[in-house]
């Protein structure tokens, strides 16, 4: 007779705690090199920000070219809304590393900044450019939330593609907590989320069509 | 709390396997002569009893008692074609119940007042045993401690895909009962063919009459009462599996019942000490659980997504907006993701050595297509199977039939 085994009972659980925790752990470094890659990206964002934050102040003091400032600003600009995209893509498969999370406070503050800059830049420059500023819900969205935010993303996105270096796309997440968002959200009295505001005037909760944001850009 | 569960059963198995690999299909040298009583409840039973009965008498074992057929009042000619059988073999018996008693469990212990073996054999009216099941299982009770034995239950000539599906599930589930069965912990002697010592069914008293799994019930009883139970691997009995997924669906659910009926029956022994209130209760307890807790969850998201997508889908098609873009279509997975990529498939790779090692030649080859439907779309069937079961157990809608 075979002798009886229950101490397979034991052996197994500590093969499943070795592996579980190894399983966590490969996690946490997975998401810590994701996070590290996000960190540099934000670094270089910080730098470039600063660069043209000098540039904008040294307008003020200097008779600089503006072409060159806008065009500076609209690649800014652009190079922002590709890393929001980047950022989206790991938030989504972090599981155990609650720092994408700081990360993308941090970007959303960088592209505040960003937007403030822009309005300057464009203030001073008298630029015909515009500025498209997206605010949604990041932490909890609702399901009809969520499928208007899924579709303003694409639309802004398809406006992107038409419009090109017309427009300055910026999203914001409305509910992170961040007191000078909130400052501007209160200024430009914005309660409903997902809500589009284009050039510091026109504000949209509703969108049926392109053309429907296309008539403020021209 | 998947993933634990699915690794710590994964661990389990693969520790036990490679622990006994050597031995899996070794079994007592039988140096006792048992008599043997078989006891087959039928009821409507006549296509396929006579060859039951032929592959009972055909066992290789010299002290078969008594093959005592159980009729509970079929309306086919059940009774007929035992009857004429008993011509050819004098020890087969027939008992014809004056009253139908609607279930397995009832008709059991019917026969089981006319056992006068020192084993008693119960066999499915639609299970063929093997000619060497006697010689190699018989072995397991020199072991006074051992108070039933079953063996692997394989599908008889399965052609057809539903068939071959079941075939690989009932040999998966044949190789992980014998790896529970070094460790004490089979739970269940399944009805196509089990042995059970004739002191150890007395002193349960015979099978629970209201059970819809009578062999579970026992089964736990015996537990209970302290009695070991083997599993002897190197032999077999096929039985006749469901065609049709309505037939199997009825059969399944009956099963989910049963097990809800055990679990309420024995509910006082959870965590007591023991193989059914340490392993047996929480086994089965977290099964439904995260059965019912996992379908409740892929409801709500599927149900989420649908909604969400739909609303998506209406907004973009009326602005004339792309419903995908590029950077949609790029999947960053979670550790998660791999973790669950990892399991399934060492899962997978597990499957093919117990396929392997319950190789039967009489089989078609099977395809690893249908290895990933049972793995992937069969099992997820169980689920919503769990649900129903437990809705008609509260109804209390526990019919055999």
């Amino acid at each position: 007779m075979i002798k009886n085994q229950k101490y397979i009972f034991l052996y197994a659980l500590i093969a499943t705690l070795i592996v579980f925790n190894v399983g966590i752990f490969m996690g946490y470094l997975m998401e810590t090199s994701r996070v590290d890659k996000i960190n540099d990206l934000a670094l270089k964002v910080e730098l470039q920000l600063l660069d043209q934050t000098a540039q904008r102040d040294a307008m003020k003091l200097l008779d600089l070219d503006c072409e060159l400032l806008i065009e500076g600003n609209i690649k800014f600009g652009d190079k922002i809304f590709e890393q929001a995209l980047e950022i989206e893509k790991y938030e989504k498969a972090n599981q155990i590393n609650e720092e994408i999370t700081f990360q993308h406070k941090r970007f959303d503050l960088l592209r505040t900044l960003f937007w403030m800059n822009s309005v300057e830049i464009k203030q001073k420059c008298k630029s015909d450019y515009h500025n498209i500023i997206y605010f949604y819900d990041y932490d909890n969205p609702s399901i009809e939330q969520n499928s208007k935010q899924r579709f303003f993303s694409n639309l802004l996105g398809e406006v992107k593609e038409l419009q090109g270096n017309n427009i300055m796309l910026i999203p914001l997440a409305a509910d992170n907590d961040i007191s000078s968002i909130n400052l501007l959200l209160k200024q430009y009295n914005i309660t409903e989320l997902p809500t589009i505001l284009i050039d510091e005037k026109v504000k949209l909760t509703e969108i049926n069509s392109i053309s429907e944001v296309e008539k403020y850009l021209d | 709390m998947y993933m634990f569960c699915s690794i710590y059963l994964l661990s389990f198995n693969i520790i036990a396997y490679l622990n006994n690999k050597k031995n899996l299909f070794e079994y007592p040298e039988l140096k006792k002569n048992y008599s043997v009583s078989f006891v087959v409840p039928a009821y409507n039973e006549g296509e396929t009893i006579a060859d039951t009965i032929e592959h009972i008498f055909n066992i290789d074992y010299k002290n078969i008692t008594q093959v005592i057929i159980v009729n509970d009042c079929s309306t086919d000619n059940t009774k007929e074609v035992v009857e004429k059988l008993k011509e050819k073999y004098p020890k087969l018996i027939l008992i014809n119940n004056p009253t139908n008693l609607g279930n397995a469990g009832r008709s059991k212990n019917a026969g089981l007042k006319y056992a006068t073996g020192d084993v008693i054999a119960f066999v499915d009216a639609d299970s063929y045993p093997a000619k060497d099941s006697l010689k190699k299982m018989l072995g397991f009770f020199q072991n006074e401690k051992v108070g039933a034995i079953t063996c692997p239950i394989l599908v008889r000539d399965g052609n057809r895909f539903f068939e071959r599906i079941q075939d690989i599930e009932y040999r998966v589930i044949a190789f992980t009962r014998k790896l529970l069965g070094y460790t004490g912990a089979i739970y269940v002697t399944p009805g196509p063919l089990a042995l059970y010592r004739k002191e150890a069914i007395q002193e349960t008293s015979g099978f629970d009459g209201d059970n819809l799994t009578e062999d579970i019930e026992i089964t736990w009883h015996l537990i209970k009462l302290g009695w070991e139970r083997e599993m002897s691997l190197s032999t077999y009995v096929s039985t006749t599996v469901p065609q049709k997924f309505g037939e199997w669906y009825k059969q399944r659910r009956r099963w989910t019942i049963g097990g809800l009926q055990c679990m309420s029956k024995y509910k006082k022994e959870i965590f007591k000490r023991g193989m059914l209130g340490l392993f047996v209760l929480p086994f089965f307890i977290i099964q439904f659980f995260l059965g019912v807790l996992g379908l409740g969850v892929l409801f709500y998201v599927s149900i989420t997504n649908l909604i969400t997508n739909y609303l998506f889908t209406t907004y973009s098609i009326n602005a004339d907006v792309p419903l995908l873009t590029m950077n949609q279509l790029f999947i960053t997975p979670s550790f998660l993701d791999y973790l669950g990529i990892i399991i399934f498939s060492i899962s997978i790779i597990f499957t093919l050595i117990a396929l392997s090692m319950m190789k039967r030649t009489m089989m078609k080859k099977e395809n690893l297509f249908n290895i990933f439907f049972f793995a992937i779309i069969y099992l997820m069937t169980y689920p919503f199977i769990t649900i129903i079961a437990i809705y008609k157990y509260f109804k209390k809608e526990n019919k055999w039939r």
